[in-house]
């Protein structure tokens, strides 16, 4: 990993809202494939479109769908902000 | 008119419609079929299965309409279904034909899909919908370069327009689908020397067929015993990490669609994100909350005001027809049992039927406008604590008008526990059915007087109760989270769709459907279970029953007036009643309800409102020997105001007593609707046992509770 860069990587629970960030690993668990199959994969771009109240599910935009996840299963993307 | 679909059965081809959710695969399915639509069920689970004729140019074509799914990868029963019809297992439901519908916004997911149906070796169409938002956003899809890329022939459509239908109509008539070459190998991923025995045994023509019934054939219960024996003892035999290959084959599959996209979606400009004007009001941490409360608030405001008036024709209609039975036909058994087993049994179930279509109704506006997955969205961290999903929110509000709809509603949580938990709590949240039972017994012991000269004493009991079956539902789910154990994961993927207005012939179809499956389904249950009950309600000992019956003819001889005649009726009746077979069970279990409070009268009630709660006040108004028109509040009310308990020798309805049988009608299951449409929802007696039981152990322990505080 490049130092310089080092703080640009978190996991997508972390992502600051409506900031474009590049999907760079998918973390193992048996959540894994379902996550795949709705499009979080690595090289995709998401962004961090709101937030339900009280650390609730978290909503992402991926290409042009916004997609909700739990924090845990947000934590599962690995991501770099662009 | 003649059936087309059983007159063309043998040359009409089948032709399967799947897509991912919210693509707008019904409104297709709807407008291509129109009302030749047909409900019915797969084997061993409780999705519906969907089917219809389209006729055009003289030609008939049966579709099935799949449900929604990302993959073929099945996680829910829904995607069971897409699989097992797709896999062409089952000779019955094998299409000739599958027209896929994609989101022209959401293409790379859509062919992720695609792009599996093509490796199965399906003959094959695509249609891209929703071409009108796509235009909206600048993003142009080169249909001819994607037609090239997959060898698959591609339709443009905008089906909310109505736009593009009659080229699918056409499509499908002209036979205008394609079995292109594989998008995928399967050597990419697995060693096809695996799968060779697996094509032989189960007579398969793709390697991909054979891949996706090795790793998920166990999942589908509608395999033979066999064949997933045989599946369980080839994937013991080798050693290679399915799982893994699963995840292999997305990433390539993923990788080939990138590099098509990149070649047939031309993005105009491209739009920094934004968040969306209505999602900052729905969704706002505050008045999102006010917003949803608003809106549930509304729509039992109109199921209470609109559904009262189809539920008042319906009752009076086959109390007519009760009557009309008993005084036409010739007098004995079988006219009782008809007029008052049989019909009141088809009424009970009929009755629910405006509460029913209403309720979907309306969760159909709310799913279809987007508004529901932002409920989901915002009550999830709330539903988690206590074992629930975010998608329970749905049933529980429906409770508050009927259990019924709510439990059927519970189908679209994924997780087997959160679904259990869902349908078992459900039935406590206080349904309309509850307040006729609520009303008379805080008339009859609530003053209505104000508090602080601002809260009415009466309302705010009514609103004790209501808040009591939310306490009750969050205690018990929260229990149940702790005793039932799965290894599955509980987890939360939804999509957030674009708000959109509702699709009106989709609404009514929802409505249709719903209804149709509830008086099918439940009806035969309810219908059997209200016989039984009649039987033991007009039965008793012979001698007894005959002497009593006998007394009162020699009475009504003797009468003067009328009104004296019907005084010694009613007096027979309530007489008849208990000497019956659920009198004399009403006596026995005396008992064991006295520390609650009540006699053998009241556990008469208990019993025969085992069928539907808003019987107690009939039976209440026939065991007390009430005349005139039961439905009448005052006149109960006076009546039972003057009753003493034998037991006691106080009022029987002092407040302890009427308050113990709220806090016991608040709880107990007494709804055999509720125990029927959970064993439709459940597929089997386990689940509506355990309830029932579970139910009326908290509701007598609630009441013993309530009565000894307040005595």
């Amino acid at each position: 990993m490049i130092p310089e860069l080092a703080h640009k990587f978190m996991t997508a629970d972390q992502l600051p809202l409506l900031k474009q960030a590049i999907i760079r690993e998918v973390k193992d668990s048996p959540l894994r494939i379902n996550l795949m199959e709705l499009g979080f994969l690595p090289g995709k771009i998401i962004c961090l479109h709101h937030v339900a109240p009280a650390s609730g599910p978290m909503a992402f935009l991926l290409e042009e769908t916004i997609l909700a996840l739990r924090k845990n299963e947000a934590s599962l993307l690995e991501v770099q902000l662009l | 008119m003649s059936d087309p679909i059983k007159s063309t059965a043998i040359k009409s081809p089948k032709v399967a419609i799947i897509g991912n959710p919210n693509v707008g695969k019904s409104t297709i399915f709807n407008q291509l079929t129109g009302l030749n639509q047909k409900i019915g069920n797969y084997p061993g689970v409780t999705v519906d299965k969907k089917t219809g004729v389209m006729n055009h140019e003289g030609s008939t074509y049966q579709l099935i309409d799949l449900p929604g799914t990302y993959s073929l990868y099945p996680n829910s029963e829904d995607e069971i279904i897409a699989h097992r019809v797709l896999n062409q297992q089952s000779e019955i439901e094998k299409p000739e034909y599958v027209l896929m519908v994609i989101d022209s916004l959401q293409l790379s997911r859509g062919l992720f899909l695609a792009s599996q149906l093509i490796d199965l070796g399906l003959n094959l169409a695509l249609v891209l919908n929703m071409s009108d938002l796509a235009e909206k956003k600048k993003i142009d899809i080169k249909g001819f370069e994607l037609f090239k890329a997959l060898g698959v022939p591609i339709l443009h459509t905008d089906a909310r327009a109505s736009k593009g239908l009659d080229q699918i109509k056409d499509l499908i008539h002209q036979r205008n689908f394609a079995k292109p070459m594989e998008f995928l190998k399967v050597s990419e991923y697995l060693d096809p020397a695996l799968l060779i025995d697996v094509k032989e045994k189960f007579g398969l023509a793709t390697d991909y067929q054979a891949y996706q019934l090795l790793r998920f054939g166990l999942k589908d219960r509608g395999l033979s015993p066999e064949k997933r024996t045989w599946i369980a003892d080839k994937l013991a035999s080798i050693s290679v990490n399915l799982e893994a290959a699963q995840l292999e084959e997305t990433k390539l599959r993923y990788r080939k669609i990138t590099e098509i996209i990149e070649k047939v979606v031309i993005k105009k400009d491209a739009i920094p994100p934004t968040t969306n004007k209505l999602d900052k009001a729905f969704l706002h941490p505050v008045f999102g909350y006010v917003i949803f409360g608003a809106i549930l608030l509304l729509i039992f405001q109109a199921i209470f005001a609109w559904a009262s008036v189809p539920m008042d024709m319906i009752d009076g209609f086959f109390a007519q027809m009760a009557g009309w039975a008993s005084s036409n036909l010739p007098e004995g058994v079988l006219t009782s049992l008809i007029a008052e087993g049989i019909i009141p049994g088809i009424g009970g179930v009929v009755i629910f039927i405006p509460q029913i279509a209403m309720l979907f109704g309306f969760l159909a506006i709310l799913e279809d406008t987007g508004y529901m997955s932002r409920v989901v969205f915002m009550m999830d961290r709330w539903m988690k604590p206590f074992g629930l999903h975010g998608k329970s929110i749905v049933p529980l509000v429906s409770g508050v008008a009927c259990a019924i709809p709510g439990v059927m509603a519970a189908r679209n949580i994924g997780n087997w526990k959160e679904k259990i938990i869902t349908i078992m709590v459900t039935p406590l949240m206080s349904c309309s059915a509850r307040l006729p039972v609520y009303i008379i017994l805080i008339g009859l012991v609530v003053p209505d007087e104000m508090l602080f000269g601002f809260f009415n004493l009466q309302a705010l009991a009514l609103l004790g109760l209501y808040v009591l079956g939310v306490v009750g539902v969050l205690f018990t789910s929260f229990g149940l989270k702790s005793i039932l154990k799965t290894t599955e994961k509980s987890y939360l993927m939804v999509e957030l769709p674009s708000y959109r207005t509702p699709r009106w012939k989709d609404v009514l179809m929802t409505m249709y459907s719903k209804s149709y499956t509830f008086v099918t389904e439940a009806g035969k249950v309810i219908l059997a279970i209200s016989i039984i009950l009649w039987v033991l309600a007009s039965y008793g000992p012979p001698a007894q029953m005959d002497a009593i019956r006998a007394e009162r003819d020699q009475q009504i001889e003797q009468a003067q007036s009328p009104e004296e005649i019907e005084i010694i009726e009613v007096e027979a009746s309530s007489r008849l009643l208990e000497s019956s077979f659920i009198g004399i069970m009403g006596h026995a279990i005396e008992p064991a309800i006295r520390p609650l409070g009540y006699d053998w009268k009241i556990g008469i009630a208990l019993i025969t409102s085992f069928a539907a709660r808003e019987v107690f006040v009939s039976t209440i108004a026939t065991i007390y020997s009430i005349e005139g028109d039961p439905e009448d509040d005052l006149t109960i009310r006076e009546k039972l105001n003057s009753q003493i308990n034998p037991n006691t020798g106080e009022k029987t309805f002092n407040l302890p007593t009427a308050f113990s049988l709220m806090v016991f009608y608040a709880f107990a299951m007494q709804c055999m609707s509720t125990l029927a449409i959970v064993y439709r929802e459940t597929k089997g007696w386990k689940w509506p046992l355990i309830q029932t039981v579970y139910m009326t152990i908290l509701a007598y322990v609630s009441a013993l509770i309530t009565y000894q505080i307040l005595s």
